[in-house]
């Protein structure tokens, strides 16, 4: 298990040092490349210049686990954003392995949190597992700067409320997986390698804060969910994500994979997420359509792609989320 | 050319401003008139303005203090990279539903974030040249981003995080899929990606070779070079103002003409040559394209020899 201890004052570049001594790692230009024997992907740094720091993780096949100590700084006044999505690899293909995997989702799952520095924060990234993971340090000044201050001033104060922890945590959805996906992609040769992480930063932020005003309102109104149910509808979130080009697995399924009834699965899912169980799956799968059509694939070809046997289904279903077909969503003009 | 329609004056024409949270500043506009000469709103002189706009009508684009002459036709869904001590000026003289949405980018924020770039500084040399403009299309995201933005910043501008996200992805996508610069490109052609240029080009000299065959047939293209019927149609009409099909006709019919002239081979023989599989088909085709059946036409060439 290796261990990162990072102090607040201390760029994040500074965590390449320990990680190059005892792995064998190859930094190059703000990237840290994992060899294969103990694991596989990058680490990377970006937004120095704008004072928003980001350490982006992109791992699989870890050997071991690997922690970051982010050390609590009474002096300093920060925040830090954690975007982790952790998947098991080969997960989708069967039940039997999402049965095994429960009791380990149950510890690692995917999330996204704001912690206050102050408090401090441990990160561990689990071995054997699928990592997409963004830490965001950002200036509470900054913060206040990219937003209004009145929402700024809510987070600090919800944030002071919650006592000890100071954390505040949800559960990811598929906007962020999307963006997560994008951002690994393109992030080490992306020629406008500052513009593209800040503005990225920014729609995370953007999510956070939309996410944060939702909970923040259940929970004034009293409905708040157990762990237990968030970990429960996280899990069929994840399914549905990962299953996207597979059909609607059908609600039964996914009360059997979250063990509550059909019926308050379906409330409470609509509740947490704003959307119902399909209009979920869909949202997801035409994002996932769109994205192809931006790289101009053909119409036809995005319809099998994910998982439309009549590319006029696909159509149709386009049009009604969008407001116009992919024909003229490939020709605008 | 003085417009006579009643010109609503510039004054009366209400830009949005805002600044946005990273540093960056922004305007929005939306007008339907009958005529249009609107000037950017003036920005610090150290730095670019990038302008996305869209529009029904007929729209010029200069900029502000240039001669008329120099005036460039813009077509709708474009985004214009010009440095700020030259806002640009728009004019229509005909009625116009106009929208623009102005991002001002002060020269501290390119230092920080896109100088030192390859890309930017090809963008940079063009831009030193004196009233040059860069421009770039915008695909349907871009132009859903765009509205985006322009409906937040008039009807709810407290939404800045929405609205600065909506701008910088419109903003990268600018700087990464910079295809050609205003100046000096033909502006009526609707193609400026060079992957469709080159795809054009390649079905092109792939119907030349393979024309006559009678087993050719559209499909062959499209399995040939991987796009969709309609795709290939669009791309066609924008460029040579015809159907894929019409423009294979077309050559065929062409060729016949010449080998009517030729005077060496029956009419049917050509049909059957220029791979037409009946005669009265290939007729029709020719009356179509040049308005006289095939055998008048011959007639008319014995006539003249």
């Amino acid at each position: 298990m290796s261990h990162v201890s990072l102090e607040n004052s201390e760029p994040f570049l500074k965590c390449f040092e320990v990680l190059a001594e005892d792995k064998s790692c190859i930094v190059s230009d703000s990237v840290l490349y994992f060899s294969g024997k103990t694991g596989k992907g990058f680490i990377t740094v970006a937004g120095i210049a704008s004072g928003i720091e980001v350490l982006a993780v992109n791992l699989s096949q870890l050997t071991e686990d690997l922690t970051f100590h982010f050390l609590p700084s009474a002096s300093a006044s920060s925040y830090l954003l954690c975007f982790d999505e952790i998947d098991v690899p080969g997960k989708g293909d069967s039940d039997l392995a999402l049965a095994q995997s429960t009791e380990a989702s149950r510890q690692f799952h995917s999330t996204v949190s704001i912690v206050d520095v102050v408090k401090g924060k441990t990160v561990t990234y689990p071995k054997d597992r699928i990592i997409r993971s963004l830490i965001v340090r950002v200036k509470r000044q900054s913060l206040e700067h990219l937003i209004h201050d009145f929402d700024a001033g809510t987070i600090s104060t919800i944030l002071q409320s919650t006592g000890n922890e100071a954390t505040l945590t949800w559960p990811i959805t598929f906007k962020y997986r999307l963006l997560l996906d994008d951002f690994m992609a393109e992030i080490i040769q992306h020629p406008f390698r500052e513009l593209f992480t800040i503005r990225n930063i920014s729609i995370l932020i953007e999510y956070l804060l939309q996410q944060f005003f939702v909970m923040n309102k259940l929970s004034q109104d009293g409905n708040s969910l157990s762990t237990q149910d968030t970990h429960s509808l996280s899990r069929v979130e994840q399914h549905l994500c990962l299953h996207y080009k597979k059909e609607f697995p059908g609600i039964e399924k996914l009360s059997r994979i979250s063990a509550m009834s059909p019926t308050s699965l379906k409330t409470k899912f609509k509740k947490y997420y704003g959307e119902t169980l399909f209009g979920y799956y869909q949202k997801n799968k035409l994002e996932h359509a769109r994205k192809l059509l931006d790289n101009k694939v053909p119409v036809k070809v995005v319809a099998t792609e994910i998982g439309y046997s009549n590319p006029s289904h696909f159509t149709l279903a386009f049009k009604k989320e969008y407001g116009f077909s992919p024909w003229h969503y490939l020709n605008p003009h | 050319m003085k417009p006579q329609h009643p010109v609503q004056t510039v004054r009366a024409l209400h830009w949005h401003q805002l600044q946005l949270p990273v540093g960056l500043q922004a305007a929005a506009i939306k007008v339907s008139v009958d005529g249009l000469e609107l000037a950017q709103p003036t920005f610090d002189p150290n730095g670019l303005v990038l302008t996305f706009i869209n529009h029904k009508g007929d729209l010029h684009v200069r900029p502000v203090g240039r001669p008329q002459a120099e005036e460039q036709p813009a077509s709708p869904g474009l985004g214009l990279l010009s440095v700020a001590t030259q806002p640009l000026l728009y004019r229509s003289s005909a009625p116009i539903l106009f929208s623009a949405l102005v991002l001002y980018i002060p020269v501290a924020w390119i230092d920080l974030f896109i100088r030192d770039n390859a890309q930017f500084e090809k963008i940079g040399q063009i831009l030193e040249q004196e009233g040059n403009i860069v421009t770039c299309r915008l695909g349907r995201r871009q132009m859903s981003l765009f509205s985006a933005a322009l409906g937040l910043l008039q009807e709810n501008p407290g939404d800045l995080l929405s609205i600065q996200n909506n701008l910088l992805s419109l903003l990268e996508y600018f700087l990464c899929n910079r295809h050609r610069s205003l100046l000096g490109v033909n502006p009526s052609s609707d193609i400026d990606n060079e992957d469709d240029l080159t795809l054009i080009r390649e079905v092109e000299s792939y119907i030349s070779e393979y024309y006559c065959s009678d087993t050719f047939t559209v499909d062959s293209i499209l399995k040939k070079t991987y796009t969709s019927y309609h795709r290939l149609n669009f791309l066609f009409k924008s460029i040579h103002g015809m159907t894929i099909s019409e423009y294979i006709r077309n050559k065929r019919i062409e060729k016949s003409k010449e080998m009517i002239a030729d005077n060496a081979k029956s009419i049917s023989q050509i049909a059957y040559e220029i791979g037409y599989s009946s005669i009265s088909n290939y007729i029709l085709a020719f009356k179509k394209v040049y308005q006289i059946t095939p055998g008048k036409y011959k007639k008319q060439i014995d006539n003249m020899v």
